[in-house]
């Protein structure tokens, strides 16, 4: 569906004067032709309102986990639509049970019920209320604080934005200072930068999982009430932590009575090669929270699930957690998002992000050997991670004046990848539908990117 | 797959086991046959999965306002849906652009650029965000302060869940820094004695001012309002309170912020409730009406004058949400839009209202415990006392709301109150028979109540 030329401007030009474009400045891109406005989609691939077809190599955001165009869903939410779209205060409907109890049966261990909400950030500020509304259940209202990592994002409201949260000095810390009391930051376990000099993934692991131990007893215990994580860490570019992290991280919360959130807003519904990343560390969380490939950015929906244990201290009229949404729960999103499951499951897309997100990997590691400017090649399943430096040996990142990030993406954007970089790491995060072939033609263009910038900058293997 | 089948009941044992439903106890529902599972609606009525029909006297949240059933706007996200439903970072769709338009075609004055979001809280988050966000682009980085009226409710999630004050506060500490609290401005309790609705409403902007000036101006970013304040009940604050603000707030060089999540779209008779007050905010709020709940949309639109401040290197607004603008939430808030438009719902939802309120004004003959009728549009509410002359409320223990919801439910309506005072909100497109046919239930269970309460009219 390519519109016309001078529709297409119509619409720009719209766009530039009446919304919001965050993170971006709309004087320049009135001057650059931006933004480009997407028309249709199939798969990995987009079209715009010129006709240019592109691959998103991001999922939308990290969110489209079943490829663009599944027309499928849209049956689905239609069906739901003609049936009934909302509910008075206080009823429930069908296609939300039927999910929660999806959810109960996917997630891991006895997590199991459901609190719905229309976002990632949502789902965070929700799982860092029960866990406060939690300890003051049980008898321990002094328990406020929250643990997050240094470098971790978890969302942009008025709470989450402060779990890890912008970096210091960014106007997206200092324009919404004072920052949320209570926060206390603890290391990234990134095993090729590692805070704590860690050498190895393990030595790493180890260090910044004792590290918040050591939190803990400092502040002591009875005042913290939740650690927060990614399970593998996006923001840092698909940061892997050593297989020691999560067990300790289980072991150092029970033993000081602290609630573990595992946020697989990203990672979660197959991104990371199983159906939650916790998975692969056999860990099992007190809190989950999932938005994104819930529902495959289809429509909005996030939930926070917190295991049986966690949500019995809420039974009883007066121990209910009081914190409504409007569209929490809404019947449409709940029956687009249960049959976006389905065809992960059906499709076998966890798998196919193991297998070719291990494949691409592979490739990102060939790329390595002929591109001095790529540092660290790293992730899992269909979340990866490329490390820039400057200089391999000493891991040096590239100052922001050389605007390595600016002309990074735009040079993908001359081979037809909408893919960003911010100048120190490019993350990669394809639809989990993405096919060898998919991956063979982005890595060529990574690799022809590469290879001019290197040229540019005057680095040599 | 999963187990459930369509047999109710194992709908019902499903959701009391996995479901985390909003505001209310499993508990206490499971002994009492709940939760109602909702099948199908059409204009108020909702029908349940036992074939009962409901009328659904708050339209879910207030939010319904076309009413339920209107499948043009399933046919208008389903047309989007094949299309594309979403798109990649930094890219634009058809409809969000389109929505973007038409809001700042409906908004008053220069409000012209949108933030969509998915809902209300998120809206009102974007709001303060902007707000602060200009005051350091102006170069005024110390006025981080944010002013909300004691009483009033602008969202649960972490930067707004403080305003206006929170019930469940305890469970939240410790709270946002930089809140500072207004009087509310309802004339039927005025904090500040007023004896008049112009009199609590001078009083009560005269507080905002005296506020300020006692913190500093130049420490305080925005004064956020709901233009009539649904928590306490649908309070209509006297003429002179809106006015006074903007002149306040431009005197200090504080943003006003109007919040019609649950005002805007025609529920209290004009397309904003800011309409009646002749007053344009610097920043609107909108959720729930824009959409009537069909999917999840809201957004923060910000005057030109503001988020002009946004442009250049440096100075763009930060912070992305994954939906925000979503393609498909877009094309049926248009759809939407449409029909309130085409339909004349805001038309509608002053006569309506109007004929509402005095049916609802009718009981304070025959039922001494109410003490006041108030609101505008749709946009109702009661407010029951123990005693008229001196608005003493009813103890806890009376169970007044326990009381009435059963009532409520016995004859037909899905209408849930917390305490004292009924909020009423139906859908725009509610007619002259069906507010007969509530008020109607409504007389009965005033009369049940009355009678369990051993009071008589």
């Amino acid at each position: 569906m390519v519109i016309s030329a001078q529709e297409s401007e119509t619409l720009r030009r719209s766009a530039l004067e009446h919304l919001f474009m965050p993170g971006n400045d709309v004087l320049q891109m009135a001057e650059e032709g931006e933004p480009r406005i997407a028309v249709e989609g199939d798969g990995i691939r987009i079209t715009d309102s010129q006709g240019n077809s592109w691959i998103d190599c991001n999922a939308g955001s990290m969110s489209m986990s079943i490829g663009y165009g599944r027309t499928e869903v849209a049956d689905a939410a239609r069906e739901q639509m003609i049936k009934l779209t909302y509910f008075p205060q206080g009823t429930t409907t069908e296609p939300l049970v039927r999910l929660v109890e999806k959810l109960a049966e996917l997630t891991p261990g006895s997590l199991e019920r459901t609190w719905p909400v229309s976002g990632g950030s949502e789902a965070i500020e929700t799982a860092v209320k029960i866990a406060r509304a939690y300890h003051r259940r049980m008898g321990e209202p002094s328990r406020y604080k929250i643990i997050s990592r240094r470098g971790s994002y978890h969302g942009m409201l008025g709470m989450s934005m402060w779990l890890g949260g912008p970096r210091a000095g960014s106007p997206g810390r200092i324009d919404n200072e004072p920052g949320y009391p209570g926060m206390v930051y603890a290391p990234q376990p990134l095993p090729y930068r590692c805070e704590l000099g860690g050498e190895t993934p393990s030595e790493c692991a180890v260090r910044c999982a004792q590290a918040i131990d050591d939190l803990i007893s400092f502040h002591g215990p009875k005042t913290v009430a939740a650690v927060v994580a990614e399970p593998i860490s996006h923001a840092s570019a698909a940061a892997v932590p050593g297989d020691e992290y999560w067990p300790m991280l289980r072991q150092i919360c029970d033993r000081h009575g602290v609630i573990l959130i595992a946020d697989e807003v990203i990672c979660g519904f197959g991104r990371t090669g199983k159906m939650f990343a916790m998975e692969h560390f056999d860990v099992v969380p007190d809190i989950m929270t999932v938005a994104k490939g819930i529902i495959s950015s289809y429509l909005p929906l996030g939930a926070t699930i917190a295991t049986k244990e966690v949500a019995d201290a809420f039974a009883g009229e007066d121990n209910i957690f009081r914190a409504s949404l409007t569209f929490g729960g809404h019947p449409v999103t709940a029956a687009a998002a249960l049959k976006n499951i389905q065809i992960i499951e059906e499709d076998g897309l966890v798998q196919n992000s193991a297998e070719t997100g291990a494949y691409f990997l592979e490739q990102l590691e060939s790329l390595k050997e002929d591109h001095p400017i790529i540092g660290d090649v790293r992730g899992r399943g269909c979340m990866l991670g490329i490390e820039l430096v400057s200089d391999r040996g000493t891991k040096v990142s590239f100052a922001p004046e050389q605007k390595v990030g600016e002309k990074l993406t735009e040079k993908f954007r001359e081979r037809g990848l909408i893919l960003r970089s911010n100048g120190e790491t490019i993350t990669l995060t394809p639809n989990l539908c993405v096919t060898r072939s998919d991956v063979d033609e982005i890595t060529a263009a990574i690799d022809s990117a590469l290879g001019e910038m290197e040229s540019e900058l005057s680095l040599s293997a | 797959m999963t187990t459930a089948t369509s047999d109710p009941e194992a709908l019902r044992q499903a959701s009391l086991k996995y479901l985390w439903m909003h505001g209310r106890d499993w508990i206490q529902m499971a002994e009492e046959g709940e939760p109602r599972i909702i099948v199908e609606g059409h204009g108020v009525k909702v029908t349940d999965s036992g074939g009962k029909t409901w009328i659904d006297v708050n339209g879910g949240y207030n939010s319904v306002n076309v009413g339920y059933g209107r499948t043009e706007i399933a046919e208008a996200a389903y047309e989007q849906m094949l299309k594309i439903t979403y798109r990649p970072m930094g890219m634009a769709t058809v409809p969000n652009i389109k929505l973007a338009e038409k809001l700042s075609e409906l908004a008053p004055g220069s409000l012209d650029r949108v933030y969509p979001t998915s809902g209300g809280s998120e809206a009102n988050e974007m709001a303060l965000r902007i707000a602060k966000a200009y005051h350091r682009r102006r170069g005024e980085p110390g006025r981080y302060k944010i002013i909300s009226r004691r009483g009033s409710y602008h969202g649960t999630t972490g930067g707004v869940m403080w305003l206006g004050g929170n019930q469940s506060r305890d469970d939240l500490e410790p709270m946002l820094p930089g809140l500072l609290y207004g009087p509310q401005p309802n004339p039927y309790h005025c904090e500040l004695g007023g004896e008049t609705a112009s009199e609590c409403a001078i009083r009560c902007a005269q507080a905002i001012d005296d506020l300020i000036v006692f913190n500093g101006p130049e420490t305080v970013a925005a004064v956020i309002a709901e233009p009539v304040s649904t928590p306490t009940g649908a309070a209509v604050p006297g003429d002179e309170y809106w006015p006074m603000l903007r002149e306040i707030c431009d005197r200090h060089g504080v943003l006003l912020i109007a919040d019609e999540v649950i005002n805007g779209f025609g529920r209290t008779g004009k397309m904003f409730a800011i309409e009646h007050t002749g007053v344009v905010p610097d920043i609107m709020t909108v959720a729930k009406g824009i959409i009537s709940s069909y999917l999840p949309m809201a957004a923060a639109i910000a005057k030109k004058e503001v988020a002009d401040y946004f442009g250049g290197e440096g100075n763009a607004l930060q912070g992305t949400l994954t939906y925000s603008g979503h393609p498909v939430s877009a094309a049926a808030a248009l759809k939407n839009i449409e029909i309130l438009e085409n339909e004349h719902m805001v038309e509608n939802s002053a006569q309506v209202g109007a004929y509402f309120k005095e049916q609802l004004e009718g009981f304070k003959g025959d039922h001494p415990i109410v003490g006041d009728v108030r609101g505008r549009g749709l946009l109702l509410a009661m407010e029951l006392v123990k005693d008229r002359e001196t608005k003493e409320r009813f103890p806890k223990d009376a169970k007044i709301a326990d009381h009435l919801n059963e009532s409520f439910q016995k004859h037909g309506l899905i209408f849930r109150t917390g305490g004292d005072v009924v909020s009423i909100g139906p859908p725009l497109c509610i007619t002259r028979d069906e507010v007969d046919e509530i008020i109607h239930a409504m007389d009965l269970s005033l009369w049940e109540l009355e009678g369990e309460l051993g009071i008589s009219g």
